[in-house]
């Protein structure tokens, strides 16, 4: 059996889980979503017609359509492309968001021998190591202590995808995309980093899995004061709220999405990936959804109490709890059993996911998009010094009354 | 500049303010855009409103049942209907929008009261045609009283303009493009020629009199 359960606490497995089990088709559905909900904003009806026979479904279908149109299209390669640059850009697109996701955590740890019972939350902090809580299968791929600034690194290599595009394609618009794009990237990779250094200067960790599990009183030094992980009002939003604001507003942007779709630029330029057909733009296509949902679960993940449920410690609901040693406990518990809270974490992740997801396209179809001039603006004269404003105000607070 | 084109400035443009007026052409201006300050730069007030908005719609569309396929399938805007949503999307095939009373569609040829041809083959219609579509071989009728009557009476759905002047020009009720159907669509361009027969398989019988009532209908009227 431990072999099994060491398979399964493999990264790899994870990846796959999370990958073809949540991401995946989440980036997939949005492409029909977002015509879909673009229309009803709009007075529409949308894509409603792909079907399989008499099987409908309100026209979900249409992103099996797409793939297999975008897989059947021709592969048309310009004259005059660096041929390797050119094969290279949309993999380099596309790879960096699929890693991003490994310090994702995504569920609550599983202890699969223990998961019939409640959660003896009491006989794990007196034996962790006891026969029950062996073979734990921790729903994080990598749990590092620099967790937060990797993704930062490696999203960042994403923007070499769309440069590459821009630089490869033997295109002036494909050229102007791909600066543009860049330029973008760097703008709001700055505030984008620094808003979240509010929430790093509260919880004193860059792990998301330790943000998740311990919220934003899990520095306390008075253990009384500290509140449960569960808590909603233990999450960042409460705590960060122009951190939560100015990173919404950065990772928006880091999308390449409207209002701040300077690099894809439609009206003027078609944007890097003006050369680009079939599967190859596809990638592209499907990267820009995958970010939605990284940026989704990194917000979620941050400032929305990732995985947690409202008031669903690890043994049950609990009102009025407090945390010890890491655990919550007292007040009033519902105890219910692991596998329950368990899936009922999951789910809450997910919902949380899609529903962020639904508001960035949201976003998307009812702002107008910015003048470059005016994106530079946003980004340097509102963003950076409002997220060094925090840093500052978030510091004070800190030393005076914390 | 011709004389033709002096007309009186206005005395006061509203619009940018004028810098300089280049003394050779007035029309070559250096202007300052002045625009408003920003009330909110971050954007923040105009977003929240602008996404209530959206959000309205969203919701109203998402949860609300369509406006019934007749609602919307009349002319023009379809009305506000309560606790229906706010969706305009007519789906085609399966629902239609009815097209007025006077809809210029396929042509048609109407009958006789015995169900010959109306036609008299007055080359009327080829003649007025601003697209040279209709064709028209005429022959000798076999009924005495007629002189002649169309052997050949094609129409180049494919050039035809429906414009409705060979409706106008007719003077015996023969021609009608009141079917409201749309010219079919075809994979071969001879199969968009609409023949005698096709023409007069879409034709009823007409009570109009055989043409018109004659010079003197003013005094029949009395």
């Amino acid at each position: 059996m431990s072999t099994l359960y060491s398979i399964l606490d493999w990264p790899g497995t994870k990846w796959l889980f999370l990958v073809f089990g949540l991401v995946m088709p989440l980036a997939s559905l949005l492409t029909w979503a977002e015509r879909r909900q673009s229309a009803m904003m709009q007075d529409r009806l949308g894509p409603n017609r792909a079907n399989i026979g008499p099987i409908k479904l309100k026209g979900i279908l249409h992103f099996v359509a797409d793939a297999v149109k975008m897989i059947f299209k021709e592969d048309f390669i310009p004259a005059n492309v660096h041929r390797g640059l050119f094969a290279l850009a949309p993999i380099l697109a596309l790879v960096p968001v699929l890693v991003a996701f490994s310090i994702i955590p995504f569920g609550p740890t599983i202890y699969p021998h223990a998961l019939k019972e409640p959660f003896d939350t009491f006989a794990f902090a007196a034996n962790a190591n006891a026969p029950e809580f062996a073979d734990a299968i921790r729903m994080q791929m990598f749990a590092v202590d620099f967790g937060l600034i990797f993704y930062f690194a490696v999203l960042t290599l994403a923007n070499y995808g769309g440069t590459i595009a821009g630089w490869a394609s033997y295109n002036k618009w494909a050229l102007l995309g791909g600066l543009r794009s860049s330029s973008q990237m760097m703008s709001y990779e700055v505030a984008m980093g620094l808003s979240l250094m509010g929430v790093f200067l509260l919880a004193g960790s860059l792990e998301p899995g330790w943000l998740v599990s311990h919220g934003a009183t899990g520095m306390l030094t008075e253990q009384k004061h500290q509140m449960s992980g569960s808590h909603p009002l233990n999450w960042f939003w409460l705590w960060q709220p122009l951190g939560l604001v100015l990173f919404v507003t950065a990772a928006i942007a880091e999308t390449k999405r409207a209002p701040f779709d300077i690099p894809e630029g439609e009206p003027e330029i078609i944007g890097y990936f003006v050369e680009y057909s079939g599967i190859r733009w596809g990638m592209f296509f499907l990267a820009e959804f995958i970010e939605i949902v990284f940026i989704s679960a990194v917000i979620v993940t941050v400032f929305l109490g990732g995985w947690q449920f409202p008031f669903l410690d690890a043994d049950g609901f609990r009102i009025g709890g407090y945390m010890m040693d890491g655990i919550s406990t007292g007040g009033f518990v519902w105890k219910i059993p692991h596998w329950a809270v368990a899936s009922i974490q999951f789910g809450a992740f997910g919902l949380k996911v899609v529903l962020l997801c639904w508001f960035q396209l949201m976003i998307r179809w009812t702002l107008p998009r910015f003048r470059a001039d005016q994106l530079m603006n946003l980004g340097w004269k509102v963003l950076l010094p409002l997220s060094l404003a925090n840093i500052m105000i978030t510091a004070a607070i800190k030393l005076l009354f914390l | 500049m011709s004389a033709s084109h002096t007309h009186e400035e206005p005395a006061h443009v509203e619009g940018p303010k004028v810098l300089s007026v280049s003394p050779q052409n007035p029309k070559v201006r250096t202007i300052q855009v002045v625009r408003p300050e920003n009330a909110d730069t971050t954007y923040l007030a105009a977003t929240a409103t602008g996404l209530a908005i959206t959000i309205r719609h969203f919701a109203k569309n998402l949860f609300l049942p369509r406006r019934s396929a007749k609602v919307l399938g009349q002319g023009g805007a379809p009305p506000d209907v309560k606790l229906r949503n706010d969706i305009e999307t007519v789906q085609y095939p399966e629902e239609k929008v009815q097209y007025p009373e006077r809809f210029r569609g396929l042509h048609r040829l109407m009958l006789r009261e015995d169900g010959a041809v109306r036609c008299v083959a007055c080359m009327c219609c080829p003649t007025v045609c601003p697209a040279n579509c209709i064709t028209i071989v005429p022959e000798e009728s076999d009924d005495p009283s007629i002189e002649k009557r169309p052997a050949v009476f094609e129409i180049d759905e494919l050039r035809c303009v429906v414009c409705g002047l060979c409706v106008e020009a007719c003077p015996c009720d023969a021609i009608r493009m009141d079917t409201m159907m749309h010219a079919h669509p075809v994979e071969e361009r001879w199969q968009a020629i609409e023949n005698k027969t096709s023409l007069l398989s879409r034709g009823v019988k007409s009570i109009a009199t055989q043409g018109g009532e004659g010079p003197d209908w003013r005094e029949s009227k009395k």
